[in-house]
């Protein structure tokens, strides 16, 4: 482990909240608004951090801990992330799963603190939640499995996400395009789903009959809430990591170009993001597994184009 | 250049998987114009890199005609019958493309133990071929409206078509000719009859003409 | 005349025909071309069949044209039948002039289809490509879709909607088996003939039997659809029971055969191409059984005339397809049966046509004494009911019993037993609907008319045809069946 690698998780800690608020800041100039300072998120976070906590009398300890191992799963997710063409603090082989399943983890105790509160509200939000990472998965996992298949990391020795995404290069691109850009849709998609933008969900909203995420957090506060919302941060700049090592991989070998491109390239995730919610309604909830269904077809296909 | 063929097989089996889990006629349309067009773009694909100018006719008129004339017959039949809204297939749209997906695995599968002769260029033509062809039959069987199976119809010949280019490789211009103004005439013939059907019946669902049995 | 010179002529006149049609004023002055045009490609054709009967065929120089013993013996059997059918329109079309149902835009359009199946029918048969022969098959299916929806009603557009998607994707797959036998040239035949059947079949030893297999079953399938074999034949009751009986005849009178032809032309070169392993054969028997049991097992439920005249000719193609697939003397057979069975149906369809028009309706429960109300109409129904089930001693009689005998000799005890059953079927089914039409009291409501001269002509020519054909085979229509027979089983 060498000081390089620290750089990432450092980075993310500090930066992640400023990503949520470029995407904010992206919405409102479509809008034609000025709209909230870029450190938004961060004002936030502190105003929460001081606040006292309100817990109500049907919670039990779930309640409490739902936030905290949230948080802790995607502090542990993001020490598993390679970014930049470097290795990953931790990487071990198979870490990809254990990537996926740390979410996973954090999704979890989500949705149950979420039903802990013994709320339909809640509850709703949850079973959709659920329902909609059940369906993004198989997309992730099959495009991970595409990358893997491509950059010959196929033993399990070497099935690492770090060593995967460090062998995917501009030449991988040339070689096979086609299949990288179906796994980038559909790793598109899948960010899209596991941060609960538009369209699978509006984060704006507050009317009953569409939230998902937003709901299943509304019991949470203080820094309770100050945790949720800073790990869905870091959620979000885990899988726009991934996404930024398939789609822009740039490996001059110097790593202060590497990262500094990497970084640029996150910022133009969150540009990209803020585009998309403001030209896209959300999608009718019968519709959004169509999407996700269509995703997973789209990494099977780049599968099987490089399969043969 | 393999990565320009890839490309295009990818945007043909798209455009199959589209139509499958669609519910729009006019999104249908629009992708099997697309699917035109890059069958189109297959001759030159596979050919050599000086092309005789019946090749490039051929490709031009292809295009136009898959691309651009079977779309405009299809939104005029569309039109003139006031076709509104599409029922529910005898098939779920999901299931349409989990179906369509199982077809590409069998289609890869024949695609490997056809005995053609001599290596085939892009690897993938055969099996998506025979994708289409699958693809095509599926929505004429499973769609209730008449211009669905129109569109089963144009997409079966588009698989065919394409399983020609990659058997054959040089048909012989006359025959080619012939085959495309059969699609086109077939095609007009259809949306003829569409308009004809929707004047007498007050309706293009196919599943209900149903009073001649036995 | 130079072989290419009637070759051209014999696709050109139909089509100058179809655009003069477009151009005539009255319903009479179509008809009345419709039966020039018509005959003068009879009389074309025929002169040109006996010359490639008699120098064992007739090449146009590019090979793109070719008329041997097998195409011969269809083009004379389509003449027929399309001289007779013109000929009825005169009778029946008046009818309907009188009454206003055939307007003058109406005439044209008849006219101007009737030629274009004329010329498409033709291409099918003397090209010796295959693809323009695939070419000419869709075309007759584009072109005759409108005949069967000429008068527009909802009965009529759903017959016509069927049979256009059902046809269509048949042929389709026809496509698919002919690409498949082109392929399995594997680039040993330079690319302009691999689908030239003459040079196929000269060069049927090298080809890829797998390939060539896979296309059959494709081909098979695909012409099937067209030529009404079971189970591809769902359009077929409905289209040409709702047709008008000229186009009725001319569907059941030719066009299955010219979709059967199609498959008859790949016969040889599997068989050659597979050293006579039969697979083919069977395979097509195994068709022709099928269609046999299915019309069987329909016929006696049919209310409407027509529907089940259209099922008898499933099973009849079934017949055939199971002569041809027994081989040898059953091929014989098959063959003088699609003579026979193409003239006794052109006959039934023209007694039901007119007979339907003089009771109004076309339903079997309300035509009753068909014999006194019409006398020749209903003679001419009553006996080509007959002649179609297989009564001694017309010709259909005589064509199955020797694919019978052809079954026995061959030791094919099942397949002659399941075709005995079929046909017994049938000939309780037919009888019953055809006694009860024609005696009995005649119905309220029919309008006696007597016939005219061409009307008598039009109804006994074909039955004494058969009758005499019954009895004795002239020479050279023996000579015709033994060499189209000999081509078909790829030993000439």
């Amino acid at each position: 482990m060498s000081a390089i690698q620290l750089i990432h998780p450092l980075l993310a800690l500090l930066l992640a909240p400023l990503m949520l608020g470029v995407i904010v800041r992206t919405k409102s100039f479509f809008a034609g608004r000025t709209g909230p300072p870029l450190l938004q998120l961060y004002a936030d976070l502190f105003k929460l951090l001081r606040k006292g906590s309100v817990y109500s009398r049907t919670t039990s300890w779930i309640f409490r801990a739902g936030p905290v191992v949230g948080l802790a799963a995607a502090m542990a997710a993001l020490a598993l992330t390679p970014f930049g063409g470097q290795r990953a603090v931790v990487n071990f082989p198979c870490d990809l799963i254990a990537l996926a399943y740390l979410l996973g983890l954090m999704r979890f105790f989500t949705i149950l603190a979420a039903l802990d509160t013994g709320s339909a509200f809640e509850g709703m939000g949850a079973s959709r939640e659920a329902q909609f990472s059940a369906l993004a998965e198989p997309a992730l996992l099959l495009g991970l499995a595409a990358v893997a298949r491509l950059t010959g990391c196929l033993s399990v020795g070497e099935l690492s996400l770090s060593e995967m995404l460090a062998r995917v290069t501009p030449a991988a691109w040339q070689h096979a395009g086609a299949a990288l850009g179906l796994v980038a849709a559909a790793l598109l998609v899948v960010f899209l789903a596991e941060n609960a933008r538009i369209p699978v969900d509006d984060p704006n909203t507050h009317l009953e009959l569409t939230m998902i995420h937003e709901v299943m957090v509304l019991d949470h506060s203080g820094p309770d809430f100050a945790y949720i919302l800073y790990g869905a941060a870091l959620k979000m700049w885990i899988l726009g990591a991934v996404l930024i090592g398939v789609v822009a991989p740039v490996r001059t070998g110097d790593a202060a170009l590497d990262l500094g491109a990497a970084l640029g390239g996150m910022f133009a995730l969150a540009v990209l993001v803020g585009v998309i919610e403001s030209v896209m309604a959300r999608l009718r909830l019968l519709r959004v597994p169509q999407m996700l269904v269509g995703a997973t077809v789209l990494s099977g296909l780049a599968l099987v184009l490089l399969l043969r | 250049m393999s990565g320009w063929i890839d490309v295009v097989m990818v945007a043909l089996i798209l455009t199959n998987l589209v139509v499958l889990g669609s519910s729009r006629l006019n999104t249908c349309i629009r992708v099997i114009a697309l699917q035109g067009v890059a069958l189109g773009t297959l001759p030159l694909m596979a050919g050599p890199s000086v092309l005789p100018l019946r090749m490039i006719a051929l490709t031009a008129g292809t295009m136009g005609l898959k691309g651009v004339v079977f779309p405009w017959l299809l939104l005029r039949a569309m039109r003139q019958a006031e076709v509104r809204r599409e029922v529910e297939p005898y098939v779920g749209y999901i299931w349409s493309v989990v179906v369509g997906l199982v077809s590409l695995g069998v289609s890869v599968w024949l695609g490997a133990r056809l005995p053609l002769p001599g290596p085939v260029h892009p690897t993938l033509a055969v099996p998506v071929a025979l994708f289409m062809i699958f693809v095509g039959l599926f929505v004429i069987i499973s769609r209730r409206t008449a211009l669905s199976q129109i569109l089963g119809y144009i997409i079966l010949e588009n698989g065919i078509y394409a399983f020609a280019m990659v058997i054959l490789g040089e048909v012989p211009v006359l025959v080619e000719l012939g085959v495309l103004l059969d699609a086109f005439v077939a095609v007009f013939v259809m949306g003829i009859a569409i308009y004809h059907i929707s004047r007498e019946f007050d309706h293009v669902d196919a599943d209900q003409l149903d009073t001649l049995k036995g | 005349m130079t072989s290419s010179a009637i070759f051209w002529a014999l696709l050109l006149i139909p089509a100058a025909g179809s655009g003069i049609c477009l151009l005539l004023r009255t319903p009479r002055a179509v008809l009345l071309l419709v039966c020039a045009g018509v005959l003068g490609s009879a009389v074309l054709a025929f002169c040109a069949a006996a010359r490639a009967l008699a120098c064992g065929g007739l090449v146009s120089p590019g090979e793109w044209f070719f008329l041997d013993a097998l195409s011969a013996y269809h083009l004379m059997i389509m003449m027929a039948v399309f001289s007779l059918s013109s000929l009825y329109t005169l009778s029946y079309f008046r009818r309907e002039a009188q009454t206003g149902e055939f307007t003058p835009r109406l005439a044209r359009r008849f006219g101007a289809l009737w030629f274009g199946a004329l010329a498409a029918m033709t291409l099918v048969l003397i090209s010796n490509n295959l693809g323009i022969m695939w070419v000419g098959i869709e075309a007759t299916t584009l072109v005759t879709a409108f005949l069967i929806c000429l008068h527009r009603s909802p009965a009529s557009l759903e017959a016509m909607w069927k049979y256009i998607i059902i046809c269509s994707v048949g042929v389709a797959f026809a496509f698919m088996g002919t690409l498949l036998v082109g392929a399995s040239t594997a680039r040993q035949l330079p690319a302009a003939d691999a689908l030239l059947w003459t040079k196929l079949y000269a060069a049927s030893g090298a080809l890829n039997p797998v390939l060539l297999k896979a296309g059959f079953l494709f081909l098979l399938v695909g012409y099937g659809t067209k030529a009404g074999l079971a189970p591809m034949h769902s359009w077929l009751p409905d289209a040409h029971s709702q047709a008008p009986s000229p186009v009725s005849a001319l569907f059941s009178g030719f066009l299955l055969n010219a979709a059967l032809y199609c498959i008859l032309r790949y016969v040889p070169l599997v068989e050659r191409a597979t050293n006579y392993s039969g697979w083919s054969l069977r395979l097509l028997a195994l068709f022709g059984a099928v269609s046999i049991l299915t019309a069987a097992a329909f016929i006696y439920f049919q209310r409407d005339v027509k529907r089940l005249l259209a099922y008898s000719s499933v099973e009849h193609i079934g017949i055939v397809a199971l002569g041809m697939g027994l081989g040898g003397a059953g091929a014989l057979g098959a063959l003088f049966h699609m003579l026979n069975h193409s003239l006794a149906k052109t006959l039934a369809f023209f007694s039901a046509g007119r007979l339907g028009q003089m009771y109004g309706t076309h339903d079997m429960d309300r035509i009753s004494g068909a014999l006194r109300a019409a006398p020749v109409w209903g003679k001419g129904l009553l006996l080509s009911l007959l002649c179609l089930i297989g009564v001694a001693p017309f010709a259909i009689f005589m064509s199955e019993l020797q694919i019978v005998s052809a079954a026995a000799a061959g030791g094919a005890w099942w397949t002659m037993g399941l075709f005995l059953f079929g046909v017994g079927v049938v000939f309780v089914g037919a009888l019953k609907h055809a006694v009860s039409m024609s005696w009995g009291a005649p119905a309220e409501g029919v309008k006696e008319e007597r016939a005219d001269a061409l009307e008598a002509v039009l109804a006994f020519a074909p039955m004494a045809a058969l009758l005499a054909l019954g009895l004795w085979m002239p020479a050279f229509l023996r000579d015709a069946i033994v060499q189209a027979a000999a081509i078909v089983g790829g030993r000439p």
